[in-house]
Parts: C-alpha cells; sequence; structure tokens
C-alpha cells in the first residue's frame, strides 16, 4: 500500500450490475495521483459499466468510491457539483451534441461551471482546440467533422476545465491506428505536462504497453478483477497463466 | 525590488475572495475560495506596470477580468509582472494572454515579465488569430435579396425532388408488375395491418363523434324552421363527401405518415438504405411501393367505413331527438346518391396516396443525425396533411365546375 496522500480514486468493496444481475464484485482498487491507470477486460467483461459507476452515472450495489476523498456514491446537491468539476470524461460515442457548433460543445463544461467572461471562455476553449490540433474547426458542426476529429473535439471539450482527472472510456475504438496513435501520445502529454491522473477503459494493448502505468484486467465469469499492476510485469511475470495469455496474445 | 524608493502606489485593490451562492444567501458552511489580487504600479516616468497575485483560477478570474477592464481603461499599462501568481489554470492563462495581445488596454504593446515555463508553455496555445478566424468562419447575416433567392431554388428543388420520386414509383410499380415475384406481399400486408386494421378502433371513434357533433349542431338552428329530418340529408352529404375521406385521410397522416416516416428515417440514419444500394435492391422498389399499395388497398376501406359510422353517429342523435328508424333511413337514401359515395371513395383513395408518397419520400431525404429523423416526422404529417387540404379544394373546384 502506497501512501494515502497519494490516491485520488480509491474504490472499496464495489458491487455493479442491472436489476439485480450483478456483473462485478469485491472490486478493490486505488488509482494514484498522476498516472495512467487503465481498466482492461475481453468485451462484455464489464469495463463501460465500471466506468459509468465511477463517474457517478450509475448507482452501484455496493460499495463506495472516493474521488478525492468524496464518496461519489452519496454526494449530492452542491457536493456532487463540486466532485464533477474535478473530473471530465471522454464518451464512447463522443457525445458530442450535434445542434452546437465545435467551440459551443467545447465551451460548454466552461458555460455550466463558471461565470467567466464570454471573451476568456472562447480563448480557453479555442486553445484546447489548438491542443487536440482543431484550431480551423471551431465554427464547424460536428456533423461536419471526421471520425477522428470527433473524439479529438471530444477530448477538448473534457479537459476545457483542466480537470485533475479525465476518464476516456475507450478512446480508441473506430479509429486507425496512426490516429489512436496521436491520441495516445496527446494522453500521455495530459498526464506527463499537466499531471492529470487519466483512468482509461480499452481492450487495445499497443496503446495499454505505450501509456498505461498500471492495469487492472476484469473478468467477466469471475465478475472480479484477476490482476493489478504494470502491464509489462504482468505479461512477463504473472502468476495466472491465463493473464499472461491475455498480455501476450492479444499483443501479438 | 530595487526601484522600490521610485514607485509610489497608485492604487491597491484586492480582489476579495468570492463566496460561495449559499455563502451569499446568508447560509452556513461559509466557504471562501482562494483569491487573486493586483497592484498597479507607476514610476516617475508615468510608466505603469501591474503585478498579480495569489491564485488566478476559474473563481477569480471573472471578477478580476472585470475589475482589471475598468482600471486599465483610466491606467494603460506596459508591463505584467506575473512572479507572484502561485497558480494559474486555463481560464487564468486565458486573462493573461488577453492582457498580454494588448486587447484590455488598446494599442498598447504589454510584456509578460516573471511567467513560469511551464506557464509560458501552456499560453502558447492561446491565439488571437485562431479567434478572429473562428469569428470570420461564424455565418453572417444574409441580405434578403439573397434569401429569397434561396428559398425560390429551395422550393424549385423540392418540386423537382417530387417529380423524379413520383417517376421512381412509378418505374418501381410498372417493373413490380412484372416481377410479381419481387413485390413482397407478406410486407404489404403487414402495413395494411398495422396502418389498416390497427387503425380502426380511433377511426370508428372520430367519425361517431364527428357525426354526433354535428347533428347536434344542426338540430338547434333546423329546430327553429321545424326541420330537424333535414339533419338526415346534411349528415348524410357532409359525411360521405367531405368528412369521412378527409378525417381517414388526416389520421392516416397522423397515425402512419408519421410512422413510414420514422422508419425509413432511421434506416436512413443507420445506413440500412445505403446497404440495400450496394445489395443492388432500389429503396424505392423495395420499401415505398409496398407501403403505397397497402393504402391504396386500405383508404377506400377505411374511408367508406369512415362514412358510415359518421352517419350512424347522426342517426343515433335523430333517434334520441325522437325521429322513427324507418324515416331517418327514408331521408338519406332520397338525398345520398351513389355518385356521392363513389366520390369520396375515389377522394380518399387519392388521400391515402399522397399521404403514403409524402412520408415515404420525407423518411427517404433525411438527413444525417438522430435529430434528423424526428424532423422528417414532423415534415410528412405537416406536407401530408397540407397536401390532403390543397387536393380537397381541387376536388371541391373540380366537381363545381363539372356539375354546373
Amino acid at each position: 500500500m502506497s501512501a494515502a496522500p497519494d490516491i485520488i480514486i480509491s474504490v472499496r468493496n464495489l458491487k455493479v450490475g442491472y436489476d439485480g444481475h450483478v456483473i462485478l464484485q469485491r472490486l478493490n482498487f486505488d488509482v494514484r495521483r498522476g498516472e495512467v491507470f487503465a481498466i482492461l477486460g475481453r468485451t462484455g467483461s464489464g469495463k463501460s459499466t465500471l466506468i459509468k459507476n465511477l463517474i457517478g452515472l450509475y448507482k452501484p450495489m455496493e460499495g463506495e468510491v472516493l474521488i478525492e476523498g468524496t464518496n461519489i456514491v452519496t454526494a449530492e446537491g452542491d457536493d456532487r457539483l463540486r466532485l464533477l468539476r474535478r473530473f471530465g470524461v471522454l464518451y464512447q460515442s463522443d457525445a458530442l451534441f450535434g445542434s452546437m457548433t465545435v467551440l459551443e460543445n467545447v465551451r460548454l463544461p466552461l458555460d455550466a461551471f463558471t461565470r467567466l467572461p464570454q471573451m476568456d471562455k472562447d480563448l480557453v476553449a479555442l486553445s484546447k482546440l489548438r491542443l487536440v490540433d482543431l484550431k480551423g474547426s471551431a465554427a464547424k458542426q460536428p456533423a461536419e467533422l471526421s471520425g477522428g476529429m470527433h473524439k479529438r473535439a471530444a477530448l477538448a471539450r473534457a479537459i476545457v476545465t483542466d480537470p485533475g482527472i479525465l476518464f476516456l472510456d475507450e478512446p480508441s475504438a473506430g479509429l486507425d491506428p496512426i490516429t489512436s496513435a496521436a491520441m495516445d501520445a496527446l494522453f500521455k502529454q495530459l498526464a506527463r505536462g499537466s499531471g492529470m491522473t487519466l483512468v482509461i477503459v480499452t481492450h487495445e494493448l499497443p496503446s495499454i504497453y505505450a501509456i498505461a502505468d498500471r492495469v487492472i484486467l476484469l473478468d467477466a465469469e469471475k465478475q472480479s478483477i484477476v490482476a493489478e499492476g504494470n502491464p509489462n510485469d504482468l505479461r512477463d511475470h504473472a502468476a495466472d497463466p491465463m493473464v499472461r495469455h491475455f498480455f501476450r496474445r492479444e499483443a501479438m | 525590488m530595487h526601484e522600490a524608493s521610485e514607485v509610489h502606489f497608485v492604487s491597491k485593490i484586492s480582489i476579495r475572495g468570492c463566496k460561495t451562492r449559499k455563502a451569499m444567501r446568508g447560509e452556513k458552511n461559509i466557504r471562501v475560495v482562494p483569491r487573486a489580487h493586483f497592484e498597479l504600479r507607476t514610476d516617475h516616468e508615468g510608466q505603469s506596470d501591474l503585478v498579480l497575485t495569489g491564485k488566478l483560477d476559474t473563481n477569480s478570474t471573472p471578477l478580476l477580468w472585470r475589475e482589471l477592464k475598468q482600471e486599465l481603461t483610466k491606467t494603460p499599462v506596459t508591463t505584467v509582472d506575473a512572479a507572484g501568481l502561485t497558480d494559474c489554470d486555463s481560464a487564468g492563462l486565458g486573462l493573461l494572454y488577453f492582457l498580454s495581445v494588448g486587447q484590455m488596454n488598446p494599442g498598447v504593446k504589454i510584456t509578460l515579465r516573471g511567467l513560469k515555463s511551464e506557464v509560458q508553455k501552456a499560453l502558447q496555445n492561446f491565439s488571437m488569430e485562431d479567434y478572429q478566424e473562428f469569428e470570420r468562419q461564424q455565418p453572417a447575416k444574409r441580405s434578403v435579396a439573397v434569401e429569397v433567392g434561396t428559398a425560390v431554388v429551395g422550393v424549385a428543388s423540392a418540386f423537382k425532388t417530387m417529380v423524379v420520386f413520383i417517376g421512381e414509383v412509378a418505374s418501381g410499380l410498372v417493373v413490380l408488375l412484372f416481377h410479381p415475384r419481387q413485390m413482397r406481399a407478406r410486407e404489404v400486408l403487414r402495413i395494411f395491418e398495422s396502418a389498416g386494421v390497427n387503425a380502426l378502433p380511433i377511426v370508428s371513434l372520430i367519425s361517431l363523434l364527428v357525426g354526433v357533433i354535428i347533428a347536434f349542431e344542426a338540430a338547434q338552428p333546423l329546430a327553429q324552421f321545424g326541420a330537424q329530418i333535414y339533419i338526415a340529408n346534411m349528415i348524410g352529404l357532409v359525411m360521405v363527401r367531405e368528412l369521412g375521406p378527409l378525417m381517414t385521410a388526416i389520421l392516416l397522416a397522423g397515425r402512419s405518415g408519421s410512422a413510414f416516416a420514422a422508419e425509413l428515417g432511421t434506416m436512413k440514419v443507420e445506413e440500412e438504405l445505403d446497404a440495400l444500394e450496394t445489395m443492388g435492391l432500389d429503396p424505392v422498389r423495395f420499401l415505398v411501393v409496398q407501403r403505397l399499395l397497402a393504402c391504396v388497398m386500405l383508404t377506400p376501406l377505411l374511408t367508406i367505413y369512415s362514412m358510415f359510422t359518421g352517419v350512424l353517429g347522426g342517426v343515433l342523435v335523430m333517434r334520441g331527438l325522437g325521429f322513427p328508424l324507418s324515416k331517418i333511413l327514408l331521408q338519406l337514401e332520397s338525398s345520398l346518391h351513389i355518385k356521392d359515395i363513389a366520390f369520396g371513395t375515389v377522394k380518399g383513395l387519392v388521400f391515402g396516396l399522397i399521404v403514403a408518397g409524402i412520408a415515404c419520400l420525407r423518411g427517404l431525404h433525411t438527413k444525417s443525425g438522430s435529430s434528423a429523423v424526428g424532423e422528417s416526422t414532423t415534415r410528412a404529417v405537416v406536407s401530408g396533411i397540407l397536401l390532403i387540404v390543397i387536393t380537397d379544394a381541387l376536388f371541391a373546384a373540380l366537381n363545381f365546375v363539372l356539375t354546373k
């Protein structure tokens, strides 16, 4: 166990599922400040469900999720809002609003959470668009963007409030390997440069080896975590052959 | 600061931390957020420096921005000293950038001093050129002439689309007449059931009530002349020639027109129509003709059903008023001719064709995006009803001219 102040997200005895049907249980893990933490598993192992529980969209059946010491499961009202300001989320389907321009989409969290002057909000949103290499597309509608540009615009929106934590749900889904490598570089820059903590749900092993400091591996049959640690260590030294297999076979 | 002796303070303004909204409402749990301060220093040559200290973030920037804007119009500064900033987020960087490009006091170039290297680096992402580019790309207001021109072109191209569509449907129909196996009779039956049979309850209820309403409305004025028996004539003509076909068509537009547009629109959005095309299947021949055919079969039946239910409503009212059934029927028989029923039925058939056609057209021309489906559904219902009423007016005029 590492020193307590380093821990930014702490998951305690979490049990998640739908309508009384358990998907994952006995989940205990910590995410350390500033690290890139990946949640791995095959399709159907409950990765996306878990992340939606972590960000408070779903209520878990049991247990608690402490984000900087506050339990998001029970937080309500102003406490909840304060907690929501601390993290950005990149959704699997990007979730850009089709009725707004790209700039309005990116600016939306600032509109919602702050009372900054319009000019400042526009400048900040444009600076994030430049960061994700979309500087010419601010006035466009999301429908005019390609898939990769969509993803980057959604990322700009997720980081526009300079959140301490960034949740990424399958960030490379539907992207070509080169674009997805560029996204990985961007994530690395965010984590190393701005000290952001990244929690990534993915099954793309190349990007895990490229960016993740630590991973947990979920298993649908055991309904829980089957491995935790550095991805390279797990590939080479995991005690469970099944785990080694997972990390090797897909790495080929 | 070795120049301290030459500096005298013009003003020293502290931005007090803004309290949380709760605190403003006077509630407990007061939490004072971190603050940012600024200070204006003027040397003996009249040059002013702006010194920023504290935490410049989303909480402190709004107030500081406003205060600085006021202060700097009075006292232009040439240098901003940011060495005293303990913390600076993107919102604060926005303010620093805005200051540094001289936007707060126009015409004066400002130097930023004492920035930490990582702040300096993050500042590179800010760009006034990006902002101007963005402003340029914002859609400009168009002149009336351009608007009118665009609208005319829009109407013309919509008309063209419709003509092309009618042609496609006609050719599809002809092809299917020669290849009846491609007709997908089961699909036609499914639509016949969902758009026709399942509409019976609502058509019954509305037609019956319309008949009852008209009979009641007519009863009073006719009673003044002792002519209540003529309710039968009126209800017969109105239901059979006008309201039967019209109510049926409007219900069809609302129930099935919207459904057709939504079905085809969803297929368009989900790329199912593209899949059909790449499999060599024409969407019009595969989806539209079946719907049109089902509507052509069901609307005459539904219209006749509606006519009789409406008349039944009137008859019920007249029975209530004390007229014997035989007398009512005799009166109906004398006023209604078979050609009235035929006229109403033909109208119903044409309306059904229009409703199904326009709904399928709107569905096929759905734009991309999930909100587009709702849009084309609305357009299908609105254009359907509009076209029905226009066609009805044409029928009335035609009938008047022909029977004169």
